[in-house]
């Protein structure tokens, strides 16, 4: 057994040493000094402290950004605890101790009885359970030679991989939410496909978030050499109770020559209540890199949760005839508020993409398609094609559309087009008439409307989504 | 543009207008306005690519010139201009470096439209364009627009009395005289309701020059009212040209335009249109044509302001060689603007390696039950037309310039004034080379 097994055996007795963790916990604010302390707990090499630290320089010179479609109260960045378990997770004796709300929840999304109490964070055994399948999935992967663990155990393990990756696709100045993540990220997952290894099986976060706490400012690296090909699943679609305020991740994507990514997320972070208090905000930068070529980067996301959501997953193409794809649902109700749309630069040659986003909204939320196409002098004759509609229920809610087409090579060929609708009085009632009651029919239009998207995610996550949407929207019409 | 912070540019530039001292005998809400304007512009300061709206043109080579208001314009002979002046009858208005000229302007008509500079803005004229005059175009956020109305004293109002149809158009022509010079031309349109009219605004270059344009047009168009807009931009290859045009439609009004971008080295033309009443309607129309190292930059807003609302646009540009186009279109659907339909197209021709395009229709929507819709490609002529035309014995350049001619054209042929589209066709075959 490999030292990172026998590791990984060993993590679910973490939770043993909460008190200990709990005795840990930095002061709140950020300075110099809590980075430090945050890379010497973590014993890192001395590269990936001045990676920190000149990230945090850089931070601290940058404006909070103010152009985007949503609002939210200031965030005091001084009174956040930037090493810790956010909150560490009170261990509860039986599924009779849980909110019955999230019991719900659950139920109709349909999620097996051990998962259910793992994610509502019950018995150890349980946990035990699905560590027992995180390992049994770990000796397969490491079999065909895949890397795939936590970020901060791959610094120890393989710092080479490491340091020639980490902040290559987006810089520790990238952005102010970036920077920050730089600076203070604590965990996350780091995922290697050597040379013409297809993974055999969809990697997901999920079996790691049983066994890890993941911070507020996850990192995520995934790099796929030559010929390799991975179909990543990431964040779990069972609701996670969880009241941290700001979360802010970055994710990195490399795809050598002939490497194929899809990168599928279905996100469901807690929105807040009907009344708009509460909730995640989720700040996120995550970038693919498609850097050989015949290259593919492939973004799906299903955005359900958070207060605010607010990132754009986006795709460099570099490689001549690479492929960046950007799938995207936003669903927002109540007071949540998306920003969400992918960013897709054009460089190499004969450079496809393709964009669909669906937007809807309800209640009294705002939802915002905001997205780039850049074609560069140098991407001859590359393609984009983009799709961005909108459905709008209840005439409280807001959707908006900001697409930038930015061309300057002319054998280019740019299509964008966007559409705004409702569900229609004729609609309802043809399915009244074949006697669908008026909720099932909005959800059956509603999965009709983002059938396109649905089809792009691994199967098991393209059921739950289905579920997870009609949930979502439950009483919104009517 | 909410930073504070004074320009010292414009420093300058009110500085120098100091100098030249103010003119007198104007009426005293129009005074008013202009301090309003100017106190306005010490807490402005020229946009900057760092601004949102003006990211994609650079204007700081504005700044290179202190360009001085016109003085007494030197008057070109009547003849000289007479190429410019429409074949049909019209209701001409002549600016010459933004000052109105009486002497060769002239109206052909029964008398019922009513016209007069703001210079001697008295009586009945006053009255009814109290309530519009520098109330449309609102100059607490845009540099241009309050730099044009703290200069306000000379310009033209037009009123078309309620139930007035003009059959012959009203015809404007901004006249540039090439002498390194800045035109505020301020022009306002009042259609009263049911009133019926066609205005054409031109922007002509006498000579070559480095010259600046700052003119700002306010067009109010009354219930049940028509107002048919057709705008023409050819100043002069070195010019910098900043336009803004602000409607308002009232209830069961409407609105067409048709606006062509055609000369100048770098223009900007900002149109805001707001569907105020309900069943307002709109269409309006574009073509940007340029090339060498021309930049002609349009941005649209549409405020659907009132249900029942109906907008249509299109919008287009051709850009060849090293220039640069950018479009940015917003439809605004404000709530309870219900049943509104909106849609918005946005087609963009690049003719060579190294012609860039930038734009951005934007949607925001605050209604359920609407109807909206955008769509925007940017390409090249189509290699499938092309083989068409080429098996049917045209030279692969003919074809092309065929091509290009017919998909500038098909926003020429909106122009509802005969002479005008005939000229504009004329321009257009020469710029596309066919011969």
């Amino acid at each position: 057994m490999s030292a990172a097994l026998q590791n990984l055996v060993n993590q679910p007795y973490k939770h043993g040493f909460v008190t200990n963790i709990e005795s840990d916990i930095a002061p709140k604010g950020l300075n110099e000094d809590i980075i430090r302390l945050i890379s010497s707990k973590k014993n890192e090499p001395e590269w990936l402290l001045t990676f920190r630290l000149e990230a945090y320089r850089r931070w601290l010179n940058m404006i909070e950004p103010t152009w985007q479609n949503v609002k939210y109260p200031k965030i005091n960045f001084q009174n956040i605890s930037y090493y810790s378990a956010p909150k560490p997770k009170k261990k509860l004796a039986s599924m009779d101790e849980v909110d019955p709300e999230l019991l719900r929840t659950f139920e109709k999304l349909g999620i097996p009885m051990h998962e259910r109490a793992a994610l509502a964070g019950v018995a150890v055994d349980v946990i035990f359970d699905s560590v027992s399948v995180a390992t049994t999935y770990k000796e397969k992967l490491a079999e065909v030679g895949i890397i795939f663990c936590s970020i901060s155990e791959a610094v120890q393990r393989y710092p080479e991989l490491i340091r020639q990756y980490l902040g290559t696709v987006v810089p520790p100045g990238d952005n102010y939410y970036a920077a920050l993540n730089s600076a203070v990220f604590t965990d996350g997952s780091f995922c290697f496909i050597p040379k013409g290894v297809k993974c055999p099986m969809d990697l997901s976060t999920y079996f790691r978030i049983n066994t890890e706490e993941s911070g507020q400012f996850e990192r995520t690296l995934i790099i796929a050499e030559e010929g390799a090909s991975v179909s990543y699943l990431e964040g779990c679609t069972a609701p996670r109770f969880d009241t941290n305020q700001l979360h802010a991740a970055v994710v990195e994507l490399i795809a050598l020559d002939d490497a194929d990514i899809k990168y599928s997320t279905v996100q469901n972070w807690y929105a807040g209540d009907e009344n708009g208090v509460g909730g995640i905000y989720n700040f996120v930068t995550k970038r693919g890199l498609a850097k050989g070529r015949n290259s593919r980067i492939s973004w799906t996301q299903v955005e359900t949760g958070s207060a605010i959501t607010w990132k754009y997953p986006s795709c460099i193409l570099r490689g001549e005839n690479s492929v960046g794809e950007f799938y995207s649902v936003a669903v927002t109700n109540h007071h949540q508020q998306a920003d969400t749309g992918t960013k897709m630069i054009h460089i190499g040659p004969n450079t496809r993409s393709t964009i669909v986003s669906k937007g809807i909204s309800a209640g009294q939320s705002n939802s915002s398609y905001r997205g780039l196409v850049r074609i560069t002098p140098t991407a001859r004759n590359a393609r984009n094609y983009s799709q961005c509609d909108s459905m709008l229920i209840g005439s409280q809610c807001g959707a908006h559309t900001f697409p930038y087409i930015q061309v300057q090579n002319n054998s280019a060929q740019v299509e964008h087009e966007a559409s705004t609708s409702k569900i229609g009085e004729d609609q309802l009632f043809y399915f009244a008439q074949r006697g669908i009651d008026a909720e099932e029919a909005v959800s059956m239009i509603i999965n009709g409307f983002c059938k396109e998207v649905f089809q792009q995610l691994p199967l098991e996550f393209a059921v739950e989504a289905t579920k997870l949407l009609s949930f979502k929207l439950e009483g919104s019409v009517g | 543009m909410s930073t504070v912070i004074w320009d010292d540019y414009l420093e300058k530039l009110i500085e120098s207008w100091r100098k030249e001292g103010e003119p007198s005998r104007t009426v005293s809400y129009l005074n008013r306005l202009r301090a309003n304007a100017l106190s306005r512009i010490e807490s402005l300061r020229l946009p900057t690519i760092r601004d949102e709206e003006w990211r994609f043109t650079d204007i700081s080579s504005l700044r290179n010139t202190l360009f001085p208001r016109a003085s007494t314009a030197s008057l070109p002979g009547l003849d000289s201009q007479k190429s410019t002046f429409l074949d049909e009858p019209t209701c001409r208005l002549v600016f010459v470096d933004g000052q109105y000229m009486p002497g060769l302007s002239g109206l052909t008509d029964d008398g019922s439209i009513i016209v007069c500079s703001l210079s001697e803005l008295t009586g009945i004229c006053a009255s009814k364009t109290e309530q519009y005059l520098g109330q449309l175009a609102d100059f607490q956020d845009d540099v241009f627009v309050a730099l044009n109305t703290a200069l306000m004293h000379d310009g033209i109002c037009i009123v078309i009395p309620a139930n007035v149809s003009i059959t012959v158009p009203v015809h404007i022509l901004y006249i540039t005289s090439g002498k390194e010079v800045a035109a505020y031309p301020r022009c306002l349109l009042v259609a009263e309701s049911e009133a019926e009219v066609t205005i054409v605004e031109e922007y002509v270059a006498w000579q070559e020059g480095v010259s600046l344009t700052n003119a700002v047009t306010e067009i109010y168009v009354g219930e049940s009212a028509r107002v048919n807009h057709i705008r023409v931009q050819r100043e002069a290859s070195q010019a910098f040209h900043i336009a803004n045009n602000s409607t308002f439609v009232a209830k069961t009004a409407h609105y067409d335009s048709v606006n062509l971008a055609l000369g100048a080295r770098i223009s900007r033309f900002d149109q805001k249109i707001t569907l105020a009443g309900e069943g307002a309607e709109c269409q309006i129309d574009g073509l940007a044509l340029i090339a060498d190292r021309q930049l002609a930059d349009t941005h649209t807003f549409i405020d659907h302001a009132s249900p029942h609302g109906r907008s249509r646009q299109l919008h287009k540009c051709i850009v060849d060689e090293s220039a640069h186009g950018v479009f940015s279109g917003e439809i605004m659907v404000r709530p309870h603007s219900q049943q509104t339909d909106a849609r918005q197209l946005n087609h963009n021709l690049l003719l060579s390696e190294k012609a860039r395009m930038d734009t951005k229709p934007q949607l925001e929507i605050f209604a359920d039950d609407v109807k909206c819709a955008h769509g925007a490609t940017v390409g090249q002529l189509d290699k499938e037309s092309l083989f068409y035309l080429q098996s049917r014995g045209f030279a692969e350049e003919v074809a092309r310039n065929l091509l290009t001619y017919a998909f500038g054209g098909e926003i020429i042929n909106r122009v509802i004034v005969a002479s005008l589209r005939q000229r504009l066709e004329e321009y257009i075959l020469v710029r596309t080379r066919i011969s």
